[in-house]
């Protein structure tokens, strides 16, 4: 069997060793991620293995298997020029199946004098584009992919990871940022283009602050300008749709989540733009947020 | 011959009202269930003892003033077995 | 990092991990969940004082196995509620069972899908009342469909279609075209009924089941887990009870498992330090040292190692389960099936 190389990974709260057959995505993923705290003390909560499906598959139309100490029996193997992205989906996964030291939501997260803005919705919502808008707009940008909601203290946990910028947000945001804040451009995923982008400084920097929850707000992209208030029971319900591991944390879950529900005020969003959707956080924000 | 009913022996159910509904996390299945009244009225009623259904409609109509009325009890009824197919309640047959 | 000898080691002396570095511990923990046996470890080293970066990890483990502990008591008291019209008896296995219990091999254990056994020929009538309570066939393949109710030892698995777990209706233990077959009647007469109304295997032939399951029907995958059940089980069984050896013995030869008890016994001596009775585990044999290096297959990453003996072990597997020409006609099904997909 041929030996793995790897690389260590801190994400906020959560160090994936990541295990792979292959140089370059390696070399990909430790340039992105220089930045972030090194952790040299070889602990790692998740081991996330990117290796060939088939023996062969090393050299001929090499193609990457995603697994790990959490993995899925049904996950189609990538090309190897999509490693970063298979790197991403393998260390989400770990978090989504393997993490339990706070409530998982699927969603965005922004911060604004120690409080959190958390966004949530179906893919194509816009979420991760609106939080990496925000996160060069004087908010700190804390996750595009999961909040972690602590049950002890209802505080919001930041998982920065890189950002994963599809299809039109790609051009939106190479237009504002240096070219050295980008990966490579990963052409038709199964996800459509992407390319990753490095979080502000700040926001790697402060990674372990956390956040009080004061808006939440499900947005929808394609649709005229709305705002809509939403019942509790509503919410509710679509948060544990949201959450990878409600029923995992059990009662713990149920009184995080129950006491997120009460306490955090929601609004559903519909936005045309960036710049619509702007302006109407910065307005609900200086609303509701307290 | 009547079915009564009874909150399962040492089960743990947490309440917390959601406006509308009211979300019950019961603890011996990890299951949130969601239900809208008259379920936590019953909830309560099933409590502490095997009571049937009459005698649940019963309390229910005293604790909220409602007429005496056939569709309460059937109302009740159906919800009870509702509740014993989720699991929520223990059932038996009256002795 | 060759071989899961750490993993073996950590849980037969807790004490071992003192030395590890933060490589050896990412080492442990992959190997422990890749053999499912994270839970089980984290158990064995409550009381060792290990590197506060470990310590979450381990408590995770706990808190989850917990939750697999309560979900298998609960689709057990699913299956008593859907089943409270049958008058059979409906015998939990394997994790289930261990819960129910509260035995050792319990502890930690991760627990999947529910197994249950009832006889033979109430199969049907069974069946039939797990369908009205929600359960759903997961196969649509009439090809596998007639294969498990031709040849295996259980239902195609069913799923419910509300709470997303399966359940797996056994009427024996082994498949009908294993070479040992046990004495499935046997199994059910002497099973013991829980204060619930559903049953567990009698000691021996929930040793005799685990046995089985490791030597007898599979391809060692997981078999450091399997083995682990056997450990604790013999470990609790055989403590206080000077009739065991000879019960199990007695048992394993009624069921035509005396040679698998035998291996799976000096496996788990080899391997657990298990306490076993020298009679019924009889001499080592050379080939015990392939088994042992199989169940140890795998490496600091988490990955199956030794290709080969894998490989090896995959048709002898089939071979145990069925007769030649069957296995010739399953094979044949399954690559035109491949083909058809590809």
């Amino acid at each position: 069997m041929n030996p793995l190389q790897e690389t260590h990974l801190a994400i906020g709260p959560a160090r994936f060793r990541i295990a792979l057959a292959w140089k370059q995505p390696l070399e990909l993923l430790k340039r992105l991620y220089a930045d972030y705290p090194d952790p040299d003390d070889g602990f790692a909560d998740f081991t996330v293995r990117l290796e060939p499906d088939k023996p062969w598959r090393r050299f001929i139309r090499p193609s990457v298997h995603i697994s790990g100490d959490f993995w899925l029996p049904d996950a189609a193997p990538l090309p190897l020029e999509q490693g970063l992205l298979a790197a991403e989906m393998g260390m989400n996964l770990q978090m989504a199946l393997g993490w339990r030291r706070h409530l998982l939501l699927h969603a965005s997260t922004v911060e604004k004098d120690g409080r959190a803005l958390i966004m949530t919705g179906l893919s194509g919502s816009g979420k991760s584009t609106l939080s990496a808008m925000l996160g060069e707009r004087g908010w700190r940008f804390m996750g595009d992919e999961f909040a972690l909601l602590c049950p002890d203290t209802g505080q919001i946990y930041a998982f920065p990871r890189l950002v994963s910028l599809k299809n039109s947000a790609i051009a939106a945001m190479q237009k504002e940022l240096p070219d050295d804040r980008f990966g490579p451009l990963l052409k038709a995923t199964p996800k459509g283009d992407i390319r990753h982008l490095k979080p502000a400084a700040e926001a790697i920097a402060n990674m372990h602050e956390p956040a009080r929850p004061a808006l939440l707000l499900f947005p929808r992209f394609g649709y005229e300008p709305a705002i809509r208030k939403m019942g509790q029971s509503e919410i509710f319900v679509r948060l544990t749709q949201a959450s990878t591991n409600y029923v995992a944390l059990g009662e713990a879950g149920f009184r995080a989540l129950t006491e997120f529900v009460d306490q955090v005020p929601a609004r559903a969003i519909d936005y045309q733009s960036g710049a619509e959707a702007e302006e109407i956080i910065n307005r609900l924000w200086d609303e509701l947020a307290s | 011959m009547s079915q009564q009913y009874k909150l399962r022996t040492g089960e743990t159910l947490i309440e917390h009202v959601l406006d509308s509904m009211t979300a019950v996390f019961q603890a011996s299945s990890g299951i949130t269930h969601l239900v809208t009244d008259p379920v936590p009225a019953i909830l309560e009623v099933l409590s502490d003892q095997f009571v049937d259904s009459d005698q649940v409609a019963e309390r229910l109509q005293r604790q909220f003033d409602l007429q005496a009325d056939a569709d309460v009890a059937a109302v009740v009824a159906a919800r009870l077995e509702e509740l014993w197919q989720l699991g929520l309640v223990e059932r038996r047959t009256a002795p | 990092m060759s071989n899961a000898w750490p993993l073996v080691r950590a849980l037969r002396d807790p004490a071992s991990v003192r030395g590890l570095d933060g490589a050896g511990w990412t080492n442990l923990v992959s190997m422990a969940r890749a053999e499912s046996l994270i839970g089980s470890l984290a158990h064995r080293l409550k009381e060792e004082d290990v590197p506060a970066r470990v310590r979450p990890v381990l408590d995770d483990a706990i808190a989850a196995h917990q939750l697999a502990r309560q979900q298998a008591l609960w689709e057990a008291d699913c299956t008593r509620r859907a089943l409270a019209g049958y008058s059979g008896k409906v015998v939990l296995m394997k994790g289930t069972a261990y819960v129910a219990v509260d035995l050792d091999a319990g502890i930690g254990r991760s627990i999947g899908d529910l197994d249950i056994m009832v006889a033979r020929e109430d199969l049907k009538q069974v069946e039939h009342m797990l369908l009205d309570a929600g359960w759903e066939w997961v196969k649509p393949d009439p090809y596998d469909d007639q294969y498990y109710r031709e040849h295996m030892h259980e239902l195609p698995p069913l799923i419910h279609r509300d709470r997303d777990r399966m359940i797996d209706v056994h009427h024996t233990t082994l498949p009908l075209t294993a070479r040992p077959t046990p004495d499935a009647r046997a199994m059910l007469d002497a099973a013991v009924q829980l204060e619930t109304g559903q049953y567990v295997m009698a000691p021996a032939d929930m040793v005799l089941h685990a046995v089985a399951h490791l030597v007898a029907d599979g391809d060692l995958a997981g078999g450091l887990r399997n083995l682990w059940d056997i450990d604790q089980l013999i470990r609790e069984f055989a403590k206080g009870d000077e009739a065991f050896w000879v019960s199990v013995e007695e048992r394993a030869k009624a069921h035509g498992l005396a040679p698998h008890l035998a291996r799976a016994l000096r496996l788990a001596a080899r391997l657990y330090g298990t306490p076993v009775s020298q009679s019924v585990a009889g001499v080592g044999q050379f080939s015990d040292w392939i088994h042992e290096r199989r169940l140890l297959a795998r490496d600091g990453w988490g990955r199956e190692t030794r290709k080969l003996t894998r490989l090896i072990f995959y048709i002898r597997s089939h071979w145990l389960r069925m007769p030649p020409l069957m296995l010739a006609r399953h094979l044949f099904v399954k690559w035109r099936k491949g083909q058809g997909a590809a």
